[in-house]
């Protein structure tokens, strides 16, 4: 068993690659996905204050869009400072492992995990009013018309899908009993694929008359009333040849 | 951007060093008497088609992924049976023309929703560090990406920030590869747990049961010196004389099923590592009495030795004896027995015989399973009982099996594995019958109870025996045996009882009695049992009756 799978790329983590873990909201990851060219989004400022850590981020002036849905222009923007709140890797071990369609490989592990937060201000309270305004709509709703539609349900003196049914039956004509030996090939050649075939079936293969096929069929073959195959046909036991050509059962009709 | 290498890992820690770097990253320190701040850029790239995931130990499992050498991953599909559509190709035979359609036609019409097998979804095996290393599965969490996104953020060579978003985070356990126990064993230990002192044994006996069943004699010396649990419980009901033997007699005075088998086996282990993970099932039998042989074994026994009778086989109510009772002084050395191995197999099987005492018609020759050890190996015959008669102590124990131990039921736990049943089938064969007339008068041994170290049956029984080695004391030594010439309590002992017990069940002739008592087993020469028998049947008088020309004794009670 440990033959199987793919191997993982230990390469980096060889290295002991670290990387930092960053949960980030819902909009500014948005926004992110709106990045131009390199793909830019901003700028990490880490800093030193009084001993402690301080960790920002600030989102690029063009980022600051916020599509919203509907017609509003979009008159909010989206906070551009974000600090980052650290935190530790404590009761877990995270590493990172990537997957390509081909490919695994493990990319480092985490030592540092950090929370991106925005920065309270008016306009992400407004930017929150809009969230909350958009997810509080449903989904569905009643809508009034104009006007009544007056298209459907119109009555007919003959429905179209009757006309066209017809009219394929007429084309169709009744089926007409064709040389026993071909029917038998065809039925033959039926029960080389499937062992158990419906009485509709057969008609719609061979497409004769159904007393005609019930005749040949009782020749060469056995209904099943009961079972799990219920109210089939099949072959007699000694036409079964499911592993063999088909000549040999005819050459038994012979 | 050379000089970013430097903040690889703790970017908490970094030192406020770069000044003036060229690297094109926008990198400006300012410095400021208590702070100083340096700038990143951030980029997310956009065209990854790498998926980053997260691969969450617990920080219990002491995962390093450093001391990793190799690692493999794939995905774990055993569940695309219970979701997927398993896509039978049926070929012409046995197919509907249709059933397809109709199938699905069906399931819509009852509205069934099948959940789609997604191998996205699925959870990863890891394999770290080849065959002998350890094994994760990797499970996915859900709802990660619902309402925040993770970020994976790794600093570039050029000092700028790349982030990642994380696809998908899974949480790596490891598998024991160890075994464990089922559900249904769990509940069963579960209510033992308050007379089970030894929990190594549990696991033993379960590895035990498990090779037994299909894997190989039981493992003597696996355990060797452990104490082994006897009994296989389990849901393995075997049925098998030997009960006795595997309880250490002294202790076992439950008579309940295994439960207390088990918990007699336990103090009993204590006592002494029995070695053998014979799991012995004595359901409470050592508390009984004696162990009759059960199974009328020997139908019809011919008075007469002088005449070649063909003793009736019966192998199968022996064979369950044979583990009887030798256990108690077997000890280590029994399990050494390399005949006892070989019986073993029968007995293996029995691991859960638990019902030993109770029921008398239990006695199948399932009993020959008892992986107790069934000193004689193998031979069918014998078991039954014949141990229990020897000590008196141990015999009680074992009494408490069920009198037609077939071949199993060796009540005697521990105690008296009333020693000298013969162990090898060569007595029946023989040229001893003649003798066994002659040599009536000159036999005291009825009460040979010395165990029959012989063939100890290693297992779990050891435990049994110590103590039963006490009571049974004189019996028998436990001398680890093949043919010693002493009667030890192996399996059979050679008493009148036992004889008794036989007749009474069914008629049988001498060769059938002889068998009974395998010099393997009771540990006297052939010679000794003949004499030993002779006597025996001499006060017992049975009555003779002719059956396919053969002179079988039998009793009436």
């Amino acid at each position: 068993m440990s033959d199987k799978g793919q191997f993982v790329d230990l390469t980096r983590a060889k290295q002991h690659t670290g990387v930092w873990l960053v949960k980030v909201p819902k909009y500014l990851s948005q926004q992110w996905a709106k990045a131009p060219g390199r793909g830019e989004v901003g700028k990490l400022k880490i800093g030193k204050a009084q001993g402690k850590t301080a960790v920002s981020f600030s989102l690029n002036e063009e980022l600051t869009v916020v599509q919203c849905s509907g017609e509003k222009v979009s008159s909010v923007r989206s906070p551009r400072e974000h600090p980052f709140t650290m935190q530790t890797v404590g009761g877990q071990t995270l590493a990172v492992f990537t997957e390509t369609s081909d490919k695994l490989a493990l990319e480092g592990m985490v030592v540092q995990r950090a929370e991106c937060r925005p920065a309270v201000s008016e306009s992400y309270m407004k930017l929150k009013k809009l969230q909350i305004e958009e997810s509080t709509k449903p989904l569905r709703f009643s809508q009034k018309l104009e006007k009544a539609i007056t298209t459907n349900y119109k009555p007919v003196s003959n429905h179209s899908h009757n006309v066209e049914y017809e009219k394929r039956k007429k084309e169709e004509g009744k089926r007409a009993r064709a040389d026993k030996q071909k029917v038998l090939e065809m039925l033959f050649s039926a029960f080389e694929k499937h062992q158990y075939y419906n009485i509709r079936d057969l008609v719609d293969i061979t497409k004769q008359p159904v007393i005609y096929l019930k005749e040949i069929l009782r020749e060469i073959g056995v209904y099943n009333s009961r079972g799990p195959h219920k109210s089939t046909w099949e072959l007699k036991p000694e036409y079964r040849h499911y592993e063999e050509g088909q000549e040999d059962e005819e050459e038994k009709i012979e | 951007m050379r000089d970013m290498k430097v903040f690889c890992c703790l970017f908490i820690q970094f030192s406020q060093v770069i000044n003036g770097t060229s690297c094109s990253a926008v990198m400006t320190s300012l410095g400021s008497s208590s702070s100083s701040t340096t700038e990143y850029v951030v980029r997310v790239p956009k065209n990854t088609s790498k998926k980053y995931n997260i691969m969450a130990f617990n920080a219990g499992d002491k995962v390093s992924c450093s001391t990793w050498t190799q690692a493999r991953m794939e995905r774990d599909m055993s569940n695309r049976r219970i979701y997927g559509e398993e896509e039978t190709q049926e070929g012409a035979a046995g197919s509907e023309f249709g059933k397809k359609q109709r199938e699905e036609a069906r399931r819509k019409k009852y509205g069934i929703v099948t959940k789609e097998f997604k191998v996205e979804d699925q959870p990863w095996i890891l394999k770290v560090n080849g065959k002998a290393g350890r094994r994760f599965k990797g499970l996915k969490k859900g709802g990660v990406t619902e309402n925040a996104s993770y970020y994976i953020f790794t600093q570039c060579a050029d000092g700028a920030f790349e982030a990642f978003p994380v696809h998908s985070w899974y949480n790596f356990t490891p598998q024991a590869k160890h075994r464990t126990l089922t559900a249904e064993e769990a509940e069963e230990e579960w209510g033992r747990r308050n007379k089970v002192v030894n929990h190594f044994s549990i696991m033993l006996q379960r590895r035990l049961r498990g090779q037994e069943r299909g894997e190989e004699d039981e493992e003597e010396g696996e355990k060797g010196g452990k104490k082994k649990k006897k009994g296989g419980r389990g849901g393995d009901l075997r049925i098998h004389d030997l009960e006795d033997d595997l309880e250490m007699s002294s202790d076992e005075s439950d008579g309940s099923n295994g439960d207390d088998d088990e918990a007699k086996s336990k103090a009993k282990k204590d006592k002494g590592p029995k070695g053998k993970g014979k799991k012995k099932k004595k359901k409470g039998s050592d508390l009984e009495g004696f162990e009759d042989s059960d199974d009328g074994d020997f139908e019809g026994l011919e008075v007469d030795y002088m005449s070649d009778e063909s003793s009736s086989e019966e192998e199968e109510p022996e064979k369950t004896k044979p583990n009887k009772g030798e256990d108690v002084p077997k000890g280590i050395d029994e399990m050494s027995d390399s005949e006892e191995e070989s019986e073993e197999e029968n007995k293996n099987e029995e691991d859960g015989k638990e019902e030993e005492e109770e029921e008398d018609g239990k006695k199948t020759p399932v009993q020959v399973e008892k992986k107790k050890k069934k000193d004689s190996s193998g031979e069918s015959d014998s078991s039954e009982d014949s141990d229990i008669e020897g000590e008196a102590a141990s015999a009680l124990f074992m009494k408490k099996r069920t009198p037609p131990k077939r071949g199993g039921g060796r009540g005697s736990a521990g105690s008296s594995r009333t020693g000298s049943r013969p162990g090898t089938p060569s007595i029946d064969n023989a040229a001893t019958s003649n003798t066994l007339r002659a040599a009536a008068n000159k036999l005291e041994q009825g009460k040979r109870q010395t165990t029959v170290p012989s063939s100890e049956t290693p297992a779990a029984k050891r435990l049994k025996m110590e103590p039963s080695p006490q009571s049974s004391s004189g019996n028998g030594t436990p001398q680890p045996a093949s043919g010693k010439s002493t009667p030890s309590s192996s399996d059979v002992l050679l008493t009148e009882d036992a004889v008794r017990r036989y007749l009474i069940r069914k008629p049988m002739t001498t060769k059938d009695l002889l068998k009974k008592f395998q010099t393997k087993r009771t540990g006297l020469s052939s010679e000794q049992t003949v004499n030993v028998l002779a006597q025996i049947l001499k006060r017992l008088n049975p009555e003779r009756k002719n059956i396919n020309d053969k002179m079988h004794f039998y009793l009436t009670e």
